[in-house]
């Protein structure tokens, strides 16, 4: 499954509706922990509607800033 | 709006007399009936959606004056699940929180906040089958079917706590409860049952996840979700490291803080939590966490932070998710993060600078803060300034200081304008100082981290400063006040 903000094939759903409903599904991106509902608005999860400032595509998830640097290992 | 549901939680029977320090609430459930009482609470009972219905409830509730918390129950797909929202959402449910009447003002709360401070430390007491473990879920946990999510903000990066108490331990004392740390931190579900959190360099529990990381061991944490509401104001206050937030919410409730051990740690939890999820930060790994409409009223970026595996699950039974808008100001982070930033803003002033009155921090966590005080000697104010922008706290936060003198009410802005109209003097009065520490989420901190102190100083000028034309104020009318109730009365009957 095509994620939502990164655009790429690492999507998978994680959640139907608890109620059994079948009122909606969550997906989840491993790559960059984006994760959606079907029923949101289209601007949040169509990427071809999306606000280009909020989607990741082609960003180097390594290139994300770290904000707590892990310490060196104690010997 | 719908039906009522059936009642699911009962107003308490036992219902105290006396407001004050020791009328308070044990529990979530307990303040929501308090506030149900004053009509501080409305059920929601239509069928809504997560998004956008909800993100609109909580938006409109608090920005309604003495808006209500809002408890939902009907969120499609996730019937039956409650949610509750905007708790601390208006200076009415604030004041509710502490045990004063609904309508006592921020500057009466923080004068009430500022003396019970000195009631540190209060109590905690141990319980046994505590209400938060009527439930315990170890296996197939997945957290988007157990609680009612919805996203906060249109671009979040998923699901978000904003309201969430992190507890973790020492990991050199895990035995030490004023060590024991209990703190509000941002949070985004990631998985199943995994948790991304933002722990800042500057908060207390990066201190502890430090000593474990370089051993490349796990911190065990919990996270409290829905605990009474003292406990959720003291967990995003600014207190020293080794105070118990425990015994802080203790001191200013009035009665013990009820405890319990997690069920897979050594961790202390809050005994009447909503749910409480038990897991551990994974060491040495940073995984992309965000965006997240922060308290500035803007996003945060997308960057790399801890994540926690969740262990178990325990709840109570019809638990209730309580969350909290955050967003373009004001919001219930405002109200929850308001006064816990003046008092201690002032305690630690007041230490050394005894004219110092009251100090209104209201705003953005601090970023702007007004502070009444005496102006023992000329440029004395100023001093004051620089005492506050040196506080652990001040010293990113605090970045706009004005001063007024110690008659103004520094929570009165109307005052205040009046203050800034007549006293300050701009080739005397206003200063910058550039390129000190800042506020990475300020959007005017650049590059983030970095700002500058500026510096208004409303104080009439005192000797040996060259004072103005001499001025005589016209003077305070006490006996007003007694007229005031007088006209109040008048007004009631009035119109009718
Ligand atoms: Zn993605």
């Amino acid at each position: 499954m095509k994620c939502a903000r990164c655009l790429e094939d690492t999507a998978a759903k994680v959640a139907d509706a608890p109620d059994g409903s079948g009122a909606w599904e969550i997906y989840l991106c491993s790559r960059c922990n984006y994760s959606w509902r079907t029923t949101e608005e289209e601007e949040v999860i169509n990427p071809e509607k999306r606000d280009p400032y909020f989607t990741l595509d082609g960003v180097d998830m390594d290139d994300l800033m770290v904000l707590v640097p892990v310490p060196p290992l104690k010997k | 709006m719908g039906c009522m549901p059936a009642c699911k939680f009962k107003p308490l029977n036992n219902k105290r007399k006396n407001q004050g320090v020791n009328n308070l609430y044990r529990d979530l459930r307990e303040f929501l009936a308090k506030l149900e009482e004053e009509g501080q609470l409305v059920r929601y009972t239509d069928e809504i959606l997560p998004e956008p219905d909800v993100r609109h409830i909580c938006r409109a509730s608090g920005d309604m004056p003495n808006g209500p918390a809002v408890l939902m129950n009907n969120i499609k797909g996730y019937k039956g699940k409650r949610l509750v929202v905007n708790v601390h959402g208006s200076w009415a449910n604030h004041a509710l929180s502490f045990g004063m009447d609904k309508d006592t003002s921020p500057k009466e709360q923080f004068h009430e906040l500022c003396n019970r401070w000195d009631n540190y430390p209060g109590e905690v007491k141990f319980v046994d089958n505590a209400p938060c473990q009527e439930v315990v879920i170890k296996d197939d946990i997945n957290l988007f079917d157990l609680l009612p999510l919805y996203r906060i903000n249109p671009y979040d990066g998923g699901y978000y706590f904003g309201k969430g108490n992190v507890i973790s331990q020492d990991p050199d004392e895990p035995d030490n409860l004023d060590k024991e740390n209990v703190g509000i931190y941002r949070m985004q579900v990631q998985g199943k049952d995994i948790i991304g959190m933002q722990a800042l360099a500057f908060h207390d529990i990066s201190i502890q996840l430090a000593k474990v990381e370089a051993e490349n061991k796990p911190l065990p944490v919990a996270i409290a979700l829905g605990v009474d509401p003292v406990l959720s104001f003291i967990a995003s206050t600014p207190i020293y490291y080794d105070q118990s937030e425990y015994k802080f919410a203790a001191a200013l409730n009035g009665i013990p803080q009820e405890l319990t051990k997690a069920v897979t740690s050594n961790i202390n939890v809050p005994a009447g939590a909503e749910f409480v999820l038990e897991g551990e930060i994974i060491p040495r790994q940073r995984f992309p966490e965000g965006p997240f409409g922060e308290f500035p009223g803007s996003y945060s970026g997308i960057r790399k932070q801890v994540r926690i595996k969740v262990k178990a699950i325990t709840h109570r039974k019809d638990p209730i998710f309580e969350n909290l808008y955050i967003g373009r100001p004001w919001t219930e982070a405002d109200f929850l993060l308001g006064l816990n930033t003046c008092v201690p803003l002032y305690r630690q002033l007041k230490e050394t600078m005894p004219e110092v009155e009251a100090v209104n921090a209201l705003y953005q966590h601090g970023l702007t803060a007004i502070i009444a005080t005496g102006n023992r000697f000329g440029g004395y104010a100023k001093s004051v300034a620089m005492r506050v922008a040196s506080t652990p706290h001040g010293i990113s936060y605090c970045k706009n200081i004005i001063l007024v003198d110690d008659d103004v009410d520094p929570f009165d802005l109307m005052q205040v304008m009046w203050a800034l109209s007549t006293r300050v003097r701009a080739d005397k009065d206003v200063i910058v100082i550039p390129h000190t520490p800042g506020m990475p989420l300020d959007p005017a901190s650049e590059p983030p981290g970095m700002g500058n102190k500026l510096i208004i100083d409303a104080t009439s000028p005192a000797p040996p400063d060259s004072v103005m034309r001499e001025v005589r104020m016209v003077d305070r009318m006490p006996q007003a006040l007694e007229v005031e109730k007088i006209i109040a009365e008048l007004q009631k009957s009035a119109g009718k």
